[in-house]
């Protein structure tokens, strides 16, 4: 079970002309502009010069991933960009509404807890039996803040599962880009021997965060094993307890978001850890795309599986023609394979037979979303940095 | 094959209309969705709905519905009792208060009312009857036990005695 673990080796593909690339890109363009900038909006000047950045940069890296036919570094670029600047936009707002990152528990008893995706597999078997929601926030808040209820976050998970499957991890997951920055640091990986059955860990996370979600009716992880809750909003230590639950925290983002992807290259916490990354890679089931390894070409050579940052190819699956249930579709392995038997596939079509057009299909929609997602989280913080800095 | 070749593509093709419509069209209308599943936040945390408030001159007692725990949930059952607005009280309260509404008081409340509305709360409750559990001197302990400011009111959660 053990994997060799060795940094990806990338093969470029031939590149586009320019003119195609940029034709290829308009789409993208136009949909930017659509999502940045708004006739008629009152937005400050650090917001708007924001939404322009983050519009030039979106489109500039898609441009990338037409050009060179890769897609693997430009999306890290994007994520890495997004999970660092995610806690710039966050945290900022917390201190303006609260004066502090800690969550008093008058804030949840006011339903003013910011919800993320995170506990939403932990909220489904008490909302189905008892139609509770088992989290301090509020279905639809009142006024301005309705657009970050649970009802609008939920909304928005859906519509971005229904579209990129796993490919949520890769496209719109902020906690993802922190780690997925740290693992990009290192030249070689440190630790090389990595067990594969710890890709197990996170489903027995999940499944034990839901039980005990269910049982105690608290978002459990985010009580207690959210290892995110350091960089973005932690439980106001008001007793021994809750200074357990910080101490907990600070441990587990050290060790599964910064030392280990350090060491081994890999995103240690989605692929050992996350509960959710796990509840999502069931909706892979019916995403429409999906990477798949020509076996005609397939050399056995594993280096895919070793460019994988998610322990998601074994050797079992690579001689299946296929990556495990939990490939969240970042393209590392398509763009490491030598051989070009690593391609991006839609469902019911021929292996490797257009496997460009997959590719553009699945981007189209998953950049779009990223712009969309992603893009506003990267233009708040960086409005954020502008405000600071004028 | 050539059958699940066009279904295929037409399936990626509706994904990519999906991803167009999400910001106009499905990511509200799924939120929407949610909304109208009738689900409710947990009671631990938002106190239950209000059954019923006691007028105290220039300010009100709002008595909440006893909240019970979920089967495993670590909490004692508790009523919340709100006294608002917090401008309007005294720099001390204490308030006899009839919770079940059978005309007799069931728990006496005491806490003062600081100034600075960031300063931490106390609460002394005496009960009047074996119903409800003795507090002294609480802050913000537990769910059940605690007293808190929200907005303009003074949230204090008086747990009931296990049977």
């Amino acid at each position: 079970m053990a994997t060799e673990v060795c940094a990806p080796r990338l093969v470029r593909p031939e590149r586009r002309s320019i003119a195609r690339s940029l034709l290829l890109t308009l789409p993208i363009l136009l949909w930017s502009l659509l999502m940045f900038f708004h006739p008629g909006s009152s937005a400050e000047w650090e917001s708007r010069i924001a939404a322009a950045i983050t519009a030039v940069f979106m489109v500039a890296l898609f441009f990338m991933m037409m050009r060179t036919g890769t897609t693997y570094r430009w999306r890290r670029c994007f994520l890495v960009s997004l999970g660092v600047l995610f806690p710039v936009g966050f945290i900022h707002n917390l201190f303006v509404m609260r004066g502090s990152m800690g969550i008093p528990v008058e804030e949840m008893i006011a339903g003013r807890t910011p919800f993320c995706f995170m506990p939403i597999p932990t909220l489904i078997l008490p909302a189905a039996f008892t139609r509770t929601i088992a989290f301090p926030g509020s279905i639809v808040p009142a006024g301005s803040a309705a657009s970050h209820g649970i009802a609008a976050m939920v909304g928005m998970w859906l519509a971005l599962t229904l579209v990129m499957g796993k490919g949520w991890c890769s496209y719109a997951c902020f906690f993802g880009g922190i780690e997925e920055g740290v693992a990009a640091v290192p030249k070689r990986a440190k630790i090389r021997k990595l067990d594969g059955r710890w890709r197990y860990g996170p489903w027995a996370v999940l499944l034990a965060m839901v039980l005990l979600s269910f049982a105690l009716f608290e978002p459990a992880y985010c009580a207690w094993l959210c290892p995110f809750k350091a960089v973005t909003e932690y439980i106001s230590a008001r007793n021994v307890l809750g200074l357990v639950q910080n101490v907990i925290f600070i441990l587990l983002f050290a060790g599964l978001v910064i030392v280990l992807p350090y060491l081994t290259k890999k995103r240690t916490q989605c692929s050992y850890f996350c509960p959710f990354g796990a509840f999502q890679s069931i909706f892979n089931k019916i995403s429409v795309f999906e990477i798949r390894i020509d076996k005609t070409r397939c050399k056995s050579c594993a280096v895919c599986q070793n460019a994988c940052p998610n322990l998601s190819l074994s050797k079992e699956s690579i001689a299946r023609g296929e990556t495990l249930l939990s490939c969240m579709k970042c393209g590392a392995c398509v763009d490491a394979c030598p051989q070009q038997a690593a391609v991006w596939h839609i469902k019911g079509t021929d292996v490797a037979v257009k496997p460009e057009r997959a590719r553009l299909l699945f981007l189209y929609g998953a950049w779009a979303m990223a712009v969309m997602f992603g893009g506003s989280i990267i233009a708040q913080g960086l409005a954020t940095i502008f405000h600071f800095l004028a | 094959m050539r059958l699940r070749s066009t279904l295929g593509y037409t399936a990626a093709g509706l994904t990519v209309l999906a991803a167009l419509l999400t910001p106009f069209v499905l990511m509200g209308t799924f939120a929407k969705g949610v909304a109208a599943l009738g689900l409710h936040v947990d009671e631990m945390y938002t106190g239950g709905p209000k059954l019923r408030t006691v007028e105290k001159g220039t300010y009100a007692i709002a008595i909440h519905r006893t909240v019970y725990p979920h089967m495993l949930q670590t909490e004692k059952p508790f009523v919340q009792l709100d006294w608002s607005p917090v401008s309007a009280l005294p720099a001390h309260v204490s308030d006899d208060v009839d919770i079940d509404g059978d005309g007799q008081p069931d728990v006496r409340v005491s806490f003062a009312v600081p100034a600075d509305r960031k300063a931490s709360l106390r609460v002394d409750v005496e009960p009047l009857n074996g119903r409800y559990e003795a507090m002294r001197n609480a802050g913000k302990e537990r769910y059940s036990r605690l007293i808190v400011r929200v907005d303009d009111a003074i949230l204090v959660r008086v747990p009931l005695r296990r049977p």
